[in-house]
């Protein structure tokens, strides 16, 4: 039976080769749509799950009440943490482990340097991540001396020499010995690319840490694996308020909470907002999964539009088989198996074009997807899309086909009921609708990157470099590097900061005071710390009083501010004024600066002070180009790298450029962009086949109509009207429903930033234009080959 | 074999009601040729339609095989269809998809028939209508009689009581026709009960008797042997 409907639907196939490939290619490109996106919703939600401990890792956090209901949330923790954490709780916690954050080092063997990413931590974060040893033991990250390093690093490092045993360099202080080689940790995890682990005691002695850091340094991660018997809410109670207990110190305005951040929700659950964990990533894998469900729901319209047209050719066999006997149960029997070989073979065609996208896919998601054909997961998946495409796409053609009356079609008289008729444009409409609502979240999405984009940041990003200080003796010697920077013909303006300018992230707080604070303000500044002549570098404009200069001493103890930090001191003349910062000592407002985009380019600016600095917090030297051309800037770098290599020969010399790390502040939401975009043109695609299978239809089903009508002297354009006149209609309608939608779903996105957009009427505007421009397009095709048809051919036919 | 009493159909738009069948009353005896003439419009096809269990009368009574047949929701009509009735149309109606082998198959297939079995039979059918060379061919490759003698064929390889032919030789050219109308006569003499609309009174020839219908009803009937 299955091979008779197999031959028969491939003969069916071969005859209308142009309906086949509407109908497939419709299917093909929807599916494969569909695929790409499960696998990058599957990547996403198993993240981390090839770690062996999934089901008991999790970070200690901590959320802070402070005062007038400030409460934030910190992944950091102090080094003193863990001990206590490990001496009272150690029957919960199978291991525990202090470790600084992943980031690059420079790793030198035999003077050779390369940059590896890697971390200082406590030897249980062996265990935790069950490293899987190639060579040495994991154990051996207890001895002060040790590194575990990757396979991957091992090879790069030492090529085809064993590496057990040599020694090794970290930034060119810290020497090591490797006692063990484990193989590369996941790709799809948190600890992907971690190419060694050093002893944290091995830094902590080298820091001084236990000189200078406190429970109020909270710089480390802490990550713990969960003993066998405890389970992740009750232990996390338990810790609740180990840190309330042990720092002695501590402010009493505040609270600090403790709770234990599971595995799971680390890379999709990552953001807090008021000591709530709100979400993250997840929104994406949301909204790219309801696209997802968007497309396959387009695509089965699209299937069942089509069948349902095509019918009309099938109606004298659906007569002539009911008249010999078959009875509905068969024929819905027959078009189901027929169109369930289409979409077989839709669906194989699908995976193999997913597998020959993927590539491109990985590049534009920057993720590392393989086709998962071992997975019985994935081929579960495959066989559940298959079925939910089979049943949606294909049951109501089947059930519609075998409804037809024999002694009606074998008159030729196959014509859908008003029903059926109202069913179909429905189906238009929310084809049209849904890829209106997506050219709308395109639009939004790209008109909210190019506004951040163009946002002026109140300085000149261009022609900047950085190059980080990784020794005190670089510091130390800035005053003599930068004339000898300044004496290349390349270099115009030499400068020091503790940040990036693109970066300003370090915040400083709890101890400010001035006149006519509000004594309840715990009040928090963003701090740039900075060598003279930083403000000319970056051209920011000082709007009130003045910028540093040599010719003020006092300036050491003087502050810049940003309008924004004017505003919230309520200063009215901030210009003389001074401000405590606590044993810092009294420093006075000298200037303010026009506000400056130092952070996110979608976020507020925030409060801000400048400070002129020439210590120990300087961490970049930032050069300004003199002349913007290539062999100035060429040139620049190669100054830079010679005068770098000379006081810091040790350290691998890295720069980057001001307005390559601005750029690459759109780089996630230009991934979101584009992918919406590549996904709302394939929706707009399938749509298209639709209507135009739906516009052939129509003029199948009035070809004698039109054929009377020209004899009787209708023009070409009435007959195009006649015809497109309704689907202009339906795809009106559609942007009724999908234009407040859109603009629901657009403004609730775009409340994600604070630098944002106002969704403007050109958008709808726009939107409209696309689709019914498309329409017209798609419907014109079918209106006017119908229009210039010969009549008598339509008249014969009868 | 077939009593039809007072047999009535309507059409109904939202406007119009037109009358197809007018309290139509006749008898077919089995193994009888019956030819039913008339003109356009008369009613010819809708009484097919209905004797051939494809449409349901609005009111009278359908006796077949002398089972009260008027009233039988589709699934029973087509359960008693497939097993009695064989169709002949007069535009052929074989499905272009399919082989004249297939097509022949086609009611062997839904009515159950093993495929061994089903080959047995569609060959010597084939056999018999001469056209066993043609087996693997598709309609469009055939000429009008071909199709024509495929569409006999396929009426008569479930060994039907009563075959329905519409119009049989309107599409054909006057050899073929009569090659169809010899085709039939065969049949007929092997035991077939047939009833063939016509408007040809050459064809009616062929026919035991002749029923003539106007307006839904009958008129004459001549009865020619």
């Amino acid at each position: 039976m299955i091979n008779r409907h197999f031959k028969i639907g491939l003969r069916n196939i071969t005859k209308n080769k142009g309906f086949f490939a509407l109908n497939a290619g419709g299917l093909v490109i929807g599916l494969t749509a569909v695929l790409l996106i499960t696998l990058w919703v599957q990547s996403e939600l198993n993240f981390n799950k090839s770690l062996t401990n999934y089901n008991k890792i999790a970070s200690v956090m901590q959320t802070q009440y402070r005062a007038n209901d400030d409460i934030r949330t910190y992944t950091g923790q102090p080094m003193q943490l863990a001990p206590v954490l490990r001496k009272n709780f150690g029957n919960h916690l199978k291991y525990i482990a202090t470790s600084t954050r992943s980031q690059n080092f420079t790793i030198s063997y035999n003077g050779d340097m390369q940059k590896v990413k890697g971390r200082f931590s406590e030897p249980d974060l062996a265990h935790l991540l069950d490293l899987k040893m190639v060579a040495g033991n994991r154990k051996s990250l207890e001895d002060i001396s040790s590194i575990l390093i990757s396979e991957s690093a091992a090879k790069d490092i030492f090529g085809i020499e064993d590496a057990i045993g040599k020694s090794l360099k970290i930034n060119s202080g810290l020497d090591v010995k490797v006692t063990g080689v484990y193989k590369d940790l996941p790709n799809n995890s948190s600890f992907e690319g971690l190419n060694f682990i050093a002893p944290w005691e091995l830094l902590k002695k080298n820091a001084g840490y236990d000189k200078r850091l406190g429970w109020g340094n909270y710089w480390f991660q802490v990550f713990t694996q969960l003993s066998d018997e405890s389970n992740l809410a009750s232990t996390s109670n338990l810790i609740k308020n180990v840190f309330n207990e042990n720092y002695i110190n501590k402010n009493p305005n505040r609270d600090y909470q403790l709770f234990l951040q599971p595995i799971s929700k680390w890379h999709l659950y990552s953001e807090f907002e008021n000591g709530v964990n709100v979400g993250g990533r997840i929104s994406y894998v949301k909204i790219f999964g309801v696209i997802g469900i968007f497309i396959l729901l387009l695509a089965c319209i699209n299937f069942m539009n089509l069948s349902t047209a095509y019918a009309l050719k099938r109606g004298k066999e659906v007569g002539v088989r009911k008249t010999l006997g078959s009875s509905r149960l068969q024929l819905i029997y027959q078009f189901f198996s027929e169109s369930f070989i289409i979409i077989i073979f839709s669906f194989a065609l699908a995976l193999l074009l997913t597998y020959l996208l993927l590539p491109k896919f990985n590049l534009l998601t920057l993720k590392e997807m393989e086709m998962p054909f071992s997975s019985s997961s994935f081929w579960m998946i495959c066989g559940v899309l298959i079925l939910i495409t089979a049943v949606l796409s294909s049951f109501y053609p089947s059930i519609y086909l075998s409804a037809f009356k024999p002694v009606k079609v074998l008159k030729g008289l196959v014509s859908g009921s008003k029903n059926e008729v109202r069913i179909r444009k429905s189906l238009i409409v929310v084809q049209f609708a849904i890829s209106s609502i997506l050219i709308i979240g395109t639009l939004t999405v790209i008109t909210q990157i190019n506004h951040a984009k163009d946002r002026p940041l109140g300085f000149d990003k261009e022609l900047l470099v950085s190059v980080p200080i990784n020794t005190s003796k670089v510091r130390n010697s800035f005053d003599v590097i930068k004339n000898e920077l300044l004496a290349s013909n390349n270099i115009s303006e030499v400068t020091a900061s503790d940040v990036k300018i693109t970066a300003a992230y370090t915040t400083n707080g709890g101890s400010f005071e001035w006149k006519g604070k509000d004594p309840k303000l715990n009040a928090e500044f963003w701090t740039i710390r900075a060598t003279e002549g930083f403000g000319k570098m970056i051209n920011w404009k000082v709007l009130q009083g003045r910028d540093f200069s040599k010719k003020f001493p006092s300036d050491t103890l003087a502050f810049l501010m940003n309008e924004t930090a004017v505003k919230y001191t309520g200063l009215e003349n901030p210009v003389g004024e001074y401000i405590r910062w606590g044993n810092n000592g009294n420093y006075k407002v000298i200037g303010v600066v026009k506000d400056m985009v130092t952070r996110s380019p979608f976020d507020e600016i925030t409060p801000s002070l400048f400070i002129l600095h020439k210590g120990d917090f300087l961490s970049y030297v930032n050069v300004k180009i003199a002349a913007d051309n290539p062999n100035a800037i060429e040139g620049a770098i190669d100054d830079l790298k010679a005068t770098f290599q000379k006081y810091d020969p040790k350290n691998i010399f890295t720069y980057s450029f001001m307005d390559d790390e601005f750029e690459r502040k759109f780089n996630s939401t230009s991934r979101v962009a584009s992918l919406v975009s590549w996904f709302s043109l394939v929706a707009i695609f399938i749509s298209c086949l639709g209507i135009l299978g739906l516009s052939t239809y129509t003029a199948l089903q009035r070809k004698k109509e039109i054929g009377i009508r020209k004899v009787l002297g209708a023009t070409i354009y009435t007959i195009w009207e006649l015809l497109s006149k309704q689907f202009i209609i339906l795809v009106v309608i559609s942007l009724l429903i999908a234009l407040p939608i859109g603009y629901y779903f657009s403004s609730k996105w775009l409340l994600d930033y604070s630098y944002r957009i106002e969704i403007n009427f050109w958008m709808f505007a726009l939107v409209t234009f696309i689709i019914l421009g498309i329409t017209l397009l798609t419907v014109s095709y079918q209106a006017i080959k119908s229009a210039i048809s010969n009549p008598v051919d339509a008249l014969r036919t009868e | 074999m077939i009593q039809i009493k007072e047999l009535e159909k309507y059409y109904k738009t939202e406007e119009v009601q037109t009358i197809a069948l007018n309290k139509l009353s006749f008898e077919v005896k089995e193994g009888e040729f019956v030819a039913i003439m008339g003109p356009s419009g008369c009613g010819k096809s809708t009484l097919l339609n209905i004797l051939g269990l494809l449409d349901d009368p609005d009111g009278g009574s359908f006796k077949f095989n002398g089972e009260e047949v008027a009233g039988y929701n589709e699934r029973k009509r087509a359960q008693l269809r497939k097993h009695n009735v064989g169709f002949v149309f007069q535009s052929f109606n074989l499905i272009d998809e399919l082989t004249v082998f297939e097509n022949v198959e086609l009611p062997l297939i839904y009515t159950g028939v093993k495929p061994a079995e089903r080959k047995k039979r569609v060959e010597e059918v084939l056999e018999k209508m001469q056209i066993m060379h043609r087996r693997n061919h598709f309609p469009q490759q055939l000429s009008g009689g071909q199709q024509q003698r495929v569409a006999v064929a396929r009426a008569v390889v479930n060994n039907p009581k009563l075959i329905l032919a519409d119009e049989p030789t309107g599409n054909l050219d006057s050899v073929n026709g009569n090659e169809v109308m010899d085709l039939l006569i065969d049949l007929n003499e092997a035991g077939t009960t047939i009833i063939m609309v016509t408007h040809s009174e050459h064809d009616a020839k062929y026919s035991h008797r002749i029923i003539r219908m106007l307006d839904g009803q009958k008129v004459t009937e001549n009865i020619l042997v």
